[in-house]
């Protein structure tokens, strides 16, 4: 792997490619288009959490002035989930609903005012069915039946060594478990959808997180060609995976249809909060063993999540086995599981922000029994590169081609690299670990009613999951020597146009200023998966990073030609130029080449560079890594837990930009210390319908909640198959917060908590209330 | 019922004629077409929708129009132009300070409110100042920065001028 200082744009920490857009508030969300003659469209939601329809009629509604049609579930008898995409299961618009909020019909009117009208004059009647709402209560098949397949989804299961042998090996064996409250995704924007049907062909605006996936979902539920529907995703405001597939563009797209206008239908706040999705509500209950020199022995754990209404997973990830499969034995177990809740998704750290948080908790009891230092601990027991991983033994791996995959990429089933000991050491010594721990369950300092200590904590998540959905780029290159990426991953705000095109621009030897990314419009993006599962710097950076190449190659070959026989290995380009190592004398301007006639066309040359080396599946190698530190300040009087230092550290591979890299880390650092300590959506109990659908109900973590100076720190390592060693970066730092706070907390004032851990929980857990 | 209401917006005179309860973020975005104006929880919430009136930091959502009528009111599509940036939005390209940027005109406009109060704020009074702003996407280290980076710049342009 090249060393880092030798790139001239990659590690570059330049200002995000829209940054003058996002300053000025130029930049158009998807609430924001408006197309000619354009209507308005609201939806109406159930009242009930479980009920079927058995009448409904809207002749009353349809009869009010300026209403111009209605969608219903007789509007799409056979619309399924299943057909359109693989996260959801059950009609999208049925006769059934499934929870408060589940969508009813829509209407489309002149203005929203008169639709909203319309909505009151909709009569349904329904017949109440038994409701279900708690995740362990669901699982049961007496339970009311929430889908007709029946509400318990089959245990995934990842099992390796033997369990007994390890419990007789151990020196100590703890047993816990522990509640997750669920978390909203709380968008601070909202989301809408614009759909202009010409014809037989439909074009969409929306903001998604995978327009590629969209088009096909659109195309599939509708029985349309996908060369018929174009979607050109918009800007979203901090999605974290709640805008990727959604009832609210299969819904608009019917819409538009039927009444043959262009339709407009925006969701207000309580809409996003309340009637999309959330982050399941998860339960676990498991044992660890660990011996008296601290190693650990096995890991015995069982999972419950619930799906919601919709939801189909049958597991919320096993990125958690690999960062501690290390051990010999352990056997991980997840149902999931459906309830008369909003359907719940994948949010961002899905998985091991729950599971990995109870995993570390189960170490820290563990090390509480040995009494070890938790940092020493997870030195000692962490996955290490060319381990095995776990989860991703079985089948799939069984039937790949492993030989024929190129030299000096990693061995599937086994970890490619890491760099988790680098980052645990150096955060240790930034943070001042060693002077600040104290002992388990001793806090550093007490003042009064308050209590301070430390905690460290580690996550995982995977580079991407394929899904069975490949990654692609286009790179076109402009008469003048300009270049267009064209690679869907839609624009969640990430960074991700700006670190796409500094790979691109560093491969094609160009200015990044002189490279445009569309990011958004199927027409114009080759199919790629988008940006989901941490996907986009490693795998779609893979897919820009190859098409990118490709380009230059075919410059390479163009400028060998004009030059009239140079052959192209003699030639290289940098900064736009092409050059020869060996003659000083050749020099080709970009914007030369693209503007010399080819002889035997009388036309210019056609560079179009494409992505055409398939991706290994980066879920049988590809993980990264973050080891955070916080120190804690709990007030035993009022429950309140302060956040007083931070430091995040993080193996991302190359860092492509290290300013968007930093948001990303502390922004899944404040997401995940926002679950860890505010941020529950609080359910009714009769109905399960969500009492805080908004930010004056729901908490979220503000500038002064925070360190105002965290550090951030970045591990030394290069992927071996990355762009330029570079791996992805969202998601792991929204995972180890939970485990540092709640070691903290623990050592502060001696118990473990639930999560969010509130000012009501610490108090319940003192006794106090 | 609609009454007239005159506007006068980043040095434009406006007059429009609307329901008496319609809110000056309504007024701003939806018929000005300013969608730097940015609803998102429409109950003071959220700090999205704000906008400076006669120099104040305001929640655009919970001001009637016709409270606003007559005073001058600063929306982010007045501050700087994409050529010539404000050097609090140039702080904050060059702090990375949003990611999505969904909440960014309301911390550009509360940020001048503030520095134009207190030339030289420390980053704790920063952070307390731009408290009635969610960014969800948690860029806050980065929004302070670029508010101290702003400072020193205008500190500067002041010792210039």
């Amino acid at each position: 792997m090249s060393d880092q200082q030798d790139f001239t744009i990659v590690g570059k920490a330049i200002p995000l490619k829209d940054a003058t857009d996002k300053v000025t508030g130029r930049l158009k969300f998807s609430g924001d288009i408006r197309v000619p003659d354009m209507v308005h469209g609201k939806i109406l939601h159930s009242p009930h959490p479980h009920a079927r329809i058995t009448v409904i009629d809207i002749r009353r509604a349809e009869s009010l002035p300026g209403v111009l049609g209605i969608v219903t579930h007789q509007d799409a008898p056979a619309w399924e989930w299943e057909n359109c995409w693989h996260n959801y299961g059950g009609r999208i618009l049925d006769d059934k609903v499934r929870f408060v909020g589940d969508e009813v019909a829509a209407v489309a009117a002149e203005s929203v005012e008169i639709a909203e009208a319309a909505l009151e004059l909709i009569d349904v009647e329904y017949e109440i069915l038994e409701p279900t709402f708690d995740p362990i209560e669901a699982l049961d098949p007496d339970a009311p039946q929430v889908r007709a397949e029946g509400n318990a989804r089959p245990p995934t299961e990842v099992v390796w060594g033997d369990i007994d042998e390890g419990a007789e090996m151990s020196d100590v064996i703890v047993e816990s478990s522990m509640a997750f409250d669920s978390q909203a995704y709380a968008p601070i924007g909202r989301n809408a959808c614009t759909a202009q049907w010409d014809g037989d062909r439909v074009t969409v605006w929306t903001c998604t997180q995978t327009p590629s996936e969209m088009r096909d979902a659109i195309a599939r539920g509708l029985g349309v060609p996908v060369s018929n529907v174009r979607v050109i995703s918009q800007p979203c405001g901090s999605s974290f995976g709640l805008w990727w597939i959604g009832s609210l563009q299969l819904i608009t797209v019917l819409l538009a249809r039927k009444i043959g206008k262009a339709v407009q239908i925006s969701l207000d706040q309580e809409e996003c909060f309340a009637t999309v999705k959330r982050r399941h509500l998860e339960r676990s209950t498991g044992r660890l063993g660990a011996k008296r020199d601290g190693s650990v022995t096995f890991i015995d754990l069982e999972h419950v999540h619930d799906n919601g209404g919709y939801g189909l997973k049958p597991d919320v990830g096993f990125l958690t086995v690999d960062l501690w499969g290390a051990g010999p034995n352990g056997r991980f177990i997840d149902r999931g599981v459906s309830t008369n809740l909003v359907t719940a998704g994948c949010m961002r750290g899905v998985g091991d922000v729950t599971m990995g948080a109870f995993v570390e908790r189960l170490l820290d009891m563990a090390a509480v029994e040995i009494d070890m230092d938790p940092l020493e601990f997870r030195l000692k027991n962490h996955i290490r590169a060319g381990d095995p991983l776990r989860a991703m033994e079985g089948e799939t791996l069984d039937q790949m081609d492993h030989a024929s995959l190129p030299d000096g990429w990693p061995e599937l089933g086994k970890l490619d690299g890491e760099a988790l000991s680098d980052c645990l050491i150096r955060g240790a010594e930034a943070f001042g670990w060693n002077e600040k721990w104290t002992d388990w369950g001793k806090p550093s300092a007490v003042d009064g009613p308050k209590r301070r200590a430390v905690g460290v904590a580690t996550g995982v998540h995977s580079c991407g999951t394929e899904d069975e959905y490949p990654v692609s780029a286009l790179v076109r290159v402009h008469s003048d020597g300009s270049a267009t990426l064209h690679c869907s991953m839609g624009r969640q705000g990430q960074g991700s146009e700006t670190t796409q095109a500094q790979i691109a621009a560093e491969a094609l030897c160009i200015s990044v200023d002189r490279l445009r990314v569309e990011a958004g419009d199927t027409d114009a993006c080759p199919p790629s998966h988008g940006a989901i599962a941490s996907n986009t710097s490693y795998r779609t950076g893979f897919a820009t990073w190859d098409a990118a190449l490709d380009a230059k190659q075919q410059i390479l070959d163009t400028a060998a030609m004009q030059l009239g026989g140079s052959a192209p290995d003699d030639l290289d380009m940098r900064d736009g130029v092409v050059f020869s190592p060996s003659d000083p004398t050749v020099s080709l301007t970009l914007e030369e080449i693209m503007s010399t006639y080819r002889p035997d066309s009388m036309t210019p040359p056609m560079i179009l560079g494409r992505t055409s080396t398939p991706m290994p599946p980066s879920m049988m190698y590809a993980r990264y890594f973050a080891a955070h530190f916080v120190e804690v300040e709990v007030d035993v009087d009022t429950g309140e837990i302060q956040l007083l230092d931070y430091v995040a550290t993080q193996d991302s591979g190359t860092v492509l930009n290290a300013k968007v890299l930093e948001n990303q880390v502390i922004g899944g650092a404040i997401l995940g210390a926002g679950f860890a300590l505010t941020e529950r959506l609080a359910f009714e109990p009769d109905t399960g319908k969500i009492l805080n659908p908004g930010f004056l109900d729901y908490k979220v973590m503000r500038a002064p909640d925070f360190p105002i100076d965290p550090g951030v720190l970045f591990g030394d390592s290069h992927d071996p198959v990355g762009a330029f060693g570079a791996k992805s970066g969202g998601e792991a730092p929204t995972t180890a917060p939970i485990p540092a706070i709640s070691q903290a907390v623990y050592n502060a004032i001696g118990v473990w908590l639930d999560i969010p851990m509130t000012p009501e929980r610490v108090l319940e857990a003192l006794g106090k209330i | 019922m609609t009454i007239e209401v005159s506007l006068r917006v980043n040095g434009l005179d406006h007059t429009v004629e609307i329901p008496p309860h319609e809110t000056l973020g309504q007024v701003l975005n939806g018929r000005l077409g300013l969608n730097g104006v940015r609803l998102s929880c429409e109950e003071g919430e959220c700090g999205a929708c704000t906008v400076l009136v006669d120099g104040e930091a305001i929640n655009s959502c919970l001001m009637l129009a016709v409270q606003a009528g007559n005073r001058d009111i600063l929306t982010i599509e007045g501050l700087g132009t994409p050529e010539n940036l404000h050097p609090i939005q140039q702080a904050f390209v060059d702090e990375h300070g949003f990611q999505c940027s969904f909440c960014t005109p309301g911390f550009v406009l509360s940020s001048k409110a503030l520095l134009e109060e207190t030339p030289h704020p420390e980053a704790a009074e920063i952070a307390a100042e731009l408290s009635g702003h969610i960014c969800r996407c948690g860029t806050y280290p980065n929004i302070i920065r670029a508010v101290q980076r702003a400072a020193e710049e205008l500190a500067e342009e002041a010792t210039n001028e």
